[in-house]
Parts: structure tokens; C-alpha cells; sequence
């Protein structure tokens, strides 16, 4: 298991660098006048010019390439031309608002989803089965947006039971700042749970109608352990793969949710970054998706293998 | 009927300008809110316009209060309690803090809660003592004398000085503000003594007050010491009614009651910001009550607050356009007939109808807007006419790209112009670009820089916010050499009545000067402006005295809780 671990870790660090690579060739072939775009289309050009100086947005590209490399390694990646704060403190800041939306939509959409999957293939071709797939599928087709958009005017300004920002007063409690996250997680939840609940129906289906499920019915246990000890496990193998996959986006890529809930979050960061030509705050923000994405990934190879030893022993030969 | 009896203290001590303006009045050229308007400009106390007001048989009401512009002008001060927060829903600002060379609406707004202008030009163009208690010109208007405040303090424990107020223009004339090019040069400034400063300009021009306003929001008076550059926000200062006590560009700012302030004590506690990327949000947060006032929204978009009966909307007639450019000097727009005809293609009510539900007024082609009391009403309308439209034409097939920003409700305008247009036998293509794009590249790009502009797209449209004077749009997107002059307009006849215009400080001077202006633009037709629209802020009616300006100021020394 800690071979494969370490091999695991060897490619994410390979991967790291080849996107480190690619952030910094797409955000160079941007239009690249980045002193114009910090001091607007008024400046006159020899302050553009001197600002593109101090800034180093003048120097050869090579020179600037190492200075991400490094800044990977010091996780120090310099100021942002926009704002002049470190770099470090507004991926840190907006990725904490970015972590607390994810993991609320995840504690609420991998138990329900994976719950109803299981109804789903249990009960299958009933109401229930039904019921689950089409809502499943309805909310999928709709984008994180239009959930958003219906949220608001129903929780929001209709029965105003929910905050419609989620911008919590400053100091608030953990509960409090659930209560007004809680709005854009259902959001995203409305949308994730067709995803999850059809993976995990999927899955069961394929375990239930398996050999060794039948094997386990036919040597007499419970329909319930069964499930439990041998269903489950294999069952959830797909669904794991998909909530890695989501995870990296659910940091960032939520820019829709983002800007109607008015958060300040890493999607909001980065998109904001690119129309200002904000190459530190891009790179780095892109860098960091790209981690988590790879953390998560990683994650659900080990639990994967962990949950399928066939798996394991397959990549280890 | 006017009493010359009670008119006569007036007449006496007046200066040679504000006599002409009371003179006007007095034989009826002008309405009483023009003259107020103008008598504000020219320095003339509340107390003399009243009188004036009132010996021309027009009472002494409607002079405005004395109130300064840094306090508010919607409800009733007297039920305005103590205490409380104010919640206000912005745009986030578009760069960092720097009173100089900040260029954005929303970094306006967060200067002018600390810093402070000589005047304040508030929402119907009225101008009202900031830090200079009172102001007026020579006898023709080349020289400016400001009597400043005593005894306002910085939040550092400083005296205000004369001196702060000197190397702020000097900041200003190094930068080039566009407001004040041409009219002051370096060391144009001086201080006779310790509470005056007068201003020596390099030709008459009636408007400065304006010029030294909230409507040219880069003067705001920094210390003497204040070095171009700086952030605001990074040693927080100011002569205002509020401290800022935190700011985050992307998340929003805090103040805090300045109990130094020279205005008295505010009645609110503390002010909270929310910056946001987005118009809707603000709209969804204000409806919802998570936030007390928005500070400017479109009416695209903002429909759920101008219905809603908790929501007091704030309309304010603007000179802020939209300017469509032809260029003159190359390309199919040469041939003055073509120019024409697009002009004449356009329809301009459906325009104001359909983009903004009729809260804007149509424009005639021209900087000059209704809500200036100079602008030649006289000057016929231009109005929709195909027919003449396809007789300019003579069959000329005219098939150009029509370069639009993305930004407010221009790219839908962009429709609007190349459906009318096709009508008269043109083909526009729309092209919609960022504002990088559009700025960097198709309005007025860097290079060549000489002259400015003369790498703009053939056509285009390009905003322009208010201002409480057309100066800036005449000089620099009309002038010849002018800084934002895309269509390359290069008319000499154009120079001369400009300076006329600038030189001219006397009402009925400015209005002729005006209406030959707008002649000349209609028959040349360099550029076009369909029309000008109303500036909209709201806030809960749970607030009020709430100062908006259609620039973006928000004003808060005198707002609260009723």
C-alpha cells in the first residue's frame, strides 16, 4: 500500500509540474499588457511602461517561469498586481470561503445522494426508482445559475427563510456562517445529487446482479449484510470517483454560485485575476485547483484500492 | 414683478459676473432654478440668492437649505435618529485606492467618505460649500478666489492648511487630470494668506467651481505630503466625516464616525460596504433587506427596487451617454452625407423607451445635455428619417463592423443601432469586446499616440459618465489632438466656438456659445449622442439623508434611521 502511495505521490508531483508548465503558457498567450490593465486606458504609456518594469512583466519569459517555479516550492508566489496584498493571503482567504461552501455541499449531497442511489437500485423499475432518476436528472440539467436564481426568489425573497448573500457579519459562529451558506450549498446540492445518486444507483445495480452478491445470497445471509459487507464496497467504487472529480471543481469552478451569493471565493478570485491580467493571483489560484484536484484524486485511489485490493495489486504489477 | 428696491443690495456688491447672472434673472431669461444653479457657481451666498429670489417676485423658498454636500438631500433631518449602521451594496472597485489616478465609480465613492472637495456639486448640479466656505471670480473669470474652512482638522491631528490644498493641484496638473488640463498649470495655485487660495487659470472659464468639485472626483484635498501613488486605504486620513477602519478590494470597507469632523456629529455609528462583481446580487440583497441602499443600479436588471414600495429610488438627471464615433479622416464615415445618415437612421425614443423604460432624456448629437441650463433648446431635435437617411446615402452600400463594449446596456443599444441602420441600407456588423479589448484596441489605442486615438475602429460606441459641466467631453473626445477624440474630429471652426464656450461666463453668453456648438456638430455629425440617462440609487425607507451625486458619490454626514 505505501509503494502504492509513493508512486501515486511521484506522479502527482510530475503532473504538478506539467501544470505549472501550462498555467504559465495560457496566461502568457493572454494579451499581454499588464500595467495598461492596472492603471486603465488612460494612463499614459510611460507609466504603463515604467509599471510593466517594476512589476517584471517586462523581463524574458524563462526568467518568469522560474520565478513560479519557485514560488511553487517557497509557496511564495509574490503580490498581486491588482490589489498589491501577498498573493499567499488572498488564495488562503478565498479558498477557506471556497472549502467551507464545498465541504457543506458535500456533507449534505454524498450521504443523500448515495441514500437514494441505493433506494433507487433496491427498489428498482418502482415509483421510487422513478422518482429518484428523474429528479436526479432534472436538477443535473440545470445549471448551478438557474438553482441559484430559483433559490433566492422562493428561500429568499419569497418565504424569506434564508439568507440571499452569504456574506456572514464578522466574527460569526460556525452555526451562523452555515445558516448563510446554507442557501448555495443547496444550490449546488439540487444540482450534485442526480450526479451521485445515479452513480451510486448504477453501481449497486451491477453489484447486486454480480456473481459473488449471489454467491453471499446463495450461502444464506441476510439480505441486509449481504449489502452491507459485500454490495456496498464495490458498489461505491464509481461514486468515489466522481465526488474526487467534483471536489476540485466545487473549490473552483463555482463562479455562478459565487457571484450571485456574493462570495469571495477562489472562482470569484480567479476570474476576476484573468480580466485583470492578474498573472501571480492566476497562476497560483489555477495551481492550487490543480493540487486539490490532485489531492482528491489521490484520495480516491486509496480508497478505491483500499475498498478493491484488485485494483492495488493490479498497479502495483 | 421684480422690487428693484430689495434687488439693488444685491446689485451693489456683486462682482461683474454675478451681476450679469442677477440681471438675467431679474429680466426673466432665466428660471429660478438656473439661477440658483448658477448663482451657486458664482459664488453667490444663500442669503443673496434668496434675496435676489424673493425681490424678483419668486419668494425666498427653494434656495436649497445650508446644508454642505458632504450631508444628504433625500427626507427630513429632523426625524433622523442617533445610531445605527448603514449597509451599502457597491460594485467592487476596479484598482487600488489611488485618489489620483483612480478612474472608477466605486473607488470615487470610497475616497470621497474621508477626503473632502472644496465643493460639492450635488444631484441637481447646485454647487454647496465643502472646505472652501465660499468662492468668486474676478471680473472675468481668469482668477478664482476660495475662502477655506478654518479649523477643519485631519484624522491624524493636523490643521487643514493652505498648502494641502496647493500641492493637491499641483498632483493634479502633474497627472493630467482631464478636467483641469488647460484651464491651470503648474503654480497656477497660490495662498495670499492662511485661509485663501486663489487660482490663476489660463483663460476665463466660468465653470471652475465645478472643475474644483465632487464632479471632478480626483480633487479631493490631500495632505500636502500626499505622494501620487499611494493607497488611501494604507494609512487611512482624511478631513470627512468617516475613518475608514478596514478595506479589502474585494470584499468591501468599514467606517467609523470621524468625531473630528468640522460638520458635527454623524448620526450613524458605522458604515459597512459590500463590494460586489455583479448587479443582481445587489438588487437581490437590497430587496431582501441584507442590505440598506445600493449605490448606483441600471434599470435593465433593476426593475424589483423601482416597484418596490420599501425602497426610496433616487432619479437623477445625468449628462452621462453613450457616444457613437465615425471616424472623419479615413474609411467610409469621411463623407459627412454618410454621418448624416446614420444619424438619421437612429431612433432614439424607441432607444430610451426600450433601454430604459423612459428614465432618460434624448439626446441631439451634441455634449449638451437638458440638465444643463446653457444648452440651446432652440436648436432643432433631430429625429428619425429614414427616407432622408437612404437620400444621404444616394445608394452608397456602407458595410462596417460596429465595435461595442460590454459593459452596462451598450451591447443591446448596438443591436438597436444596426437594426435601425439596415433600415437605411447600412450593414453593420456588431462586434461585442471586453473592456481590455475595447479600450485597448478599438476605442483610442496607445499607439500611434500622435495623434491620440488615431488607431481607432472606423465605429463604435463608448460610455462616458457625468459630469456637472460638458467641458471634459468637449475637449477631449470633439477637440482637435483631443485625448479621446476616436473619430479623429480635426475642425478648426469646432476650436474656435469651444473657446468661445469656455471663455464664456455670462448665462446668456454660454447659451449662444452653446447653441453654435451644437449646430456645427449636428451639420458634421463626428459623433453622436442618442441620449443621456437618468442616474438611479436606492435605499431602504428605513434611511434617510442620503447625499447621491450621478457620479457615484454617496454622501452620508447627515444620513440615519427614521
Amino acid at each position: 500500500m505505501l509503494r502504492f502511495i509513493a508512486r501515486r505521490l511521484a506522479l502527482a508531483l510530475i503532473t504538478l509540474l506539467l501544470l505549472s508548465a501550462i498555467v504559465f503558457a495560457i496566461s502568457n498567450v493572454l494579451p499581454q499588457d499588464v500595467g495598461r490593465s492596472i492603471l486603465g486606458p488612460f494612463a499614459p504609456q510611460e507609466s504603463v511602461d515604467a509599471l510593466n518594469h517594476k512589476l517584471g512583466t517586462d523581463r524574458p519569459r524563462l526568467e518568469q517561469y522560474i520565478d513560479l517555479l519557485k514560488g511553487i516550492v517557497t509557496f511564495d508566489f509574490g503580490d498581486s498586481y491588482q490589489s498589491g496584498q501577498p498573493v499567499g493571503d488572498l488564495i488562503k482567504t478565498t479558498l477557506q470561503n471556497s472549502a467551507k461552501l464545498a465541504i457543506l455541499a458535500l456533507l449534505i449531497t454524498v450521504p443523500l445522494g448515495i441514500f437514494a442511489g441505493t433506494m433507487a437500485a433496491l427498489r428498482r423499475d418502482t415509483v421510487i426508482d422513478r422518482v429518484i432518476v428523474m429528479l436526479g436528472l432534472a436538477g443535473s440539467s440545470l445549471p448551478e445559475f438557474v438553482t441559484s436564481t430559483f433559490l433566492v426568489v422562493i428561500l429568499g425573497l419569497q418565504l424569506d427563510l434564508l439568507p440571499t448573500l452569504a456574506n456572514w457579519p464578522p466574527g460569526a459562529n460556525i452555526f451562523t456562517q452555515i445558516h448563510y451558506l446554507l442557501m448555495p450549498a443547496l444550490a449546488l446540492v439540487l444540482v450534485y445529487f442526480g450526479y451521485i445518486a445515479r452513480m451510486a444507483r448504477a453501481g449497486m445495480i451491477v453489484a447486486m446482479e454480480s456473481d459473488y452478491t449471489r454467491t453471499a445470497m446463495m450461502k444464506g445471509l441476510s439480505r441486509g449484510r449481504v449489502i452491507r459487507r459485500h454490495v456496498l464496497r464495490n458498489a461505491l467504487l464509481p461514486t468515489i470517483a466522481v465526488v474526487a472529480t467534483s471536489t476540485g471543481y466545487l473549490f473552483g469552478g463555482l463562479l455562478a454560485v459565487e457571484l450571485i451569493f456574493n462570495i469571495n471565493g477562489l472562482g470569484r478570485l480567479l476570474v476576476t485575476a484573468a480580466k485583470a491580467k492578474d498573472l501571480p493571483v492566476l497562476q497560483a489560484g489555477v495551481l492550487v485547483i490543480g493540487i486539490i484536484y490532485m489531492f482528491a484524486t489521490l484520495i480516491a485511489d486509496i480508497l478505491i484500492s483500499w475498498l478493491n485490493p484488485r485494483i492495488r495489486l493490479g498497479s502495483e504489477n | 414683478m421684480t422690487d428693484y428696491r430689495k434687488l439693488d443690495p444685491a446689485r451693489r456688491d456683486a462682482q461683474p459676473l454675478q451681476l450679469d447672472l442677477i440681471e438675467a434673472y431679474a429680466r426673466g431669461r432665466l428660471t429660478r432654478r438656473d439661477f440658483v444653479r448658477r448663482g451657486t457657481v458664482l459664488g453667490l451666498s444663500l442669503t443673496t440668492l434668496a434675496s435676489v429670489v424673493a425681490a424678483c417676485g419668486g419668494g425666498s423658498s427653494g434656495t436649497g437649505s445650508a446644508e454642505t454636500g458632504v450631508g444628504g438631500n433625500t427626507g427630513s433631518g429632523a426625524n433622523i435618529k442617533q445610531g445605527g449602521t448603514l449597509r451599502i451594496a457597491s460594485i467592487a472597485p476596479a484598482n487600488p485606492l489611488d485618489p489620483v489616478a483612480m478612474i472608477d465609480l466605486a473607488s470615487y465613492a470610497i475616497v470621497a467618505q474621508s477626503y473632502e472637495f472644496l465643493t460639492y456639486s450635488l444631484g441637481d448640479l447646485r454647487l454647496t460649500p465643502g472646505l472652501a466656505e465660499s468662492w468668486e471670480p474676478n471680473s472675468d473669470g481668469s482668477e478664482w478666489t476660495f475662502k477655506i474652512r478654518q479649523g477643519v482638522m485631519w484624522q491624524d491631528g493636523k490643521p487643514l492648511t493652505t498648502d494641502d490644498i496647493i500641492q493637491t493641484f499641483e498632483r493634479m496638473v502633474a497627472a493630467g487630470n482631464s478636467g483641469l488640463k488647460g484651464v491651470i498649470e503648474s503654480g497656477a495655485v497660490t495662498a495670499p494668506d492662511e485661509k485663501t487660495v486663489v487660482f490663476t487659470l489660463t483663460g476665463p472659464n466660468g465653470n471652475l467651481p465645478y472643475l474644483v468639485s465632487s464632479d471632478n472626483p480626483q480633487t479631493v484635498i490631500t495632505p500636502a505630503a500626499f505622494a501620487a501613488g499611494s493607497l488611501v486605504d494604507q494609512s487611512p486620513n482624511g478631513t470627512g466625516p468617516w475613518k475608514m477602519t478596514s478595506y479589502d478590494i474585494k470584499t468591501g470597507a468599514s467606517f467609523v464616525r470621524n468625531d473630528g469632523w468640522w460638520g458635527g456629529k454623524t448620526k450613524l455609528d458605522k458604515v459597512e460596504w459590500t463590494f460586489f462583481q455583479d448587479l443582481q446580487p445587489q438588487v437581490v440583497a437590497v430587496q431582501s433587506g441584507q442590505q440598506d441602499a445600493i449605490v448606483q443600479f441600471s434599470v435593465l436588471g433593476g426593475e424589483g427596487l423601482l416597484n418596490n414600495p420599501d425602497i426610496n429610488v433616487i432619479r437623477l438627471k445625468s449628462a452621462a451617454h453613450k457616444q457613437i464615433w465615425m471616424r472623419v479622416d479615413k474609411g467610409q464615415f469621411t463623407d459627412k452625407s454618410v454621418r448624416q445618415a446614420l444619424a438619421y437612421s437612429l431612433d432614439r425614443e424607441a432607444m430610451v423607451a426600450s433601454l430604459f423604460k423612459g428614465n432618460a432624456d434624448i439626446g441631439n448629437d451634441s455634449p449638451f445635455a437638458p440638465v444643463y441650463p446653457y444648452t440651446d433648446t432652440s436648436v432643432p431635435q433631430r429625429t428619425r428619417d429614414v427616407e432622408k437617411a437612404k437620400s444621404l446615402l444616394a445608394g452608397k452600400q456602407i458595410t462596417s463592423t460596429l465595435h461595442a463594449v460590454k459593459l452596462q446596456e451598450v451591447p443591446d443599444l448596438a443591436v438597436l443601432i444596426k437594426n435601425n441602420a439596415a433600415e437605411a441600407g447600412f450593414n453593420l456588423n456588431v462586434s461585442v469586446e471586453d473592456t481590455s479589448t475595447f479600450y485597448g484596441k478599438s476605442w483610442c489605442p496607445t499607439e500611434p499616440a500622435d495623434p491620440p486615438c488615431s488607431g481607432a475602429d472606423e465605429l463604435g460606441i463608448v460610455d462616458y459618465g457625468h459630469r456637472g459641466v460638458p467641458d471634459v467631453y468637449l475637449n477631449a473626445s470633439l477637440s482637435p489632438g483631443g485625448a479621446w477624440n476616436s473619430a479623429q474630429y480635426n475642425s478648426t471652426q469646432y476650436a474656435d466656438l469651444f473657446k468661445n464656450f469656455q471663455a464664456a461666463v455670462g448665462v446668456d453668453a454660454q447659451t449662444a456659445a452653446a447653441g453654435e456648438i451644437e449646430k456645427l456638430l449636428l451639420e458634421d455629425s463626428p459623433t453622436l449622442f442618442p441620449y443621456f440617462f437618468n442616474y438611479l440609487s436606492a435605499h431602504s425607507k428605513k434611511f434617510a439623508g442620503i447625499g447621491v451625486t450621478a457620479i457615484g458619490h454617496m454622501f452620508l454626514g447627515k444620513a440615519g434611521q427614521v
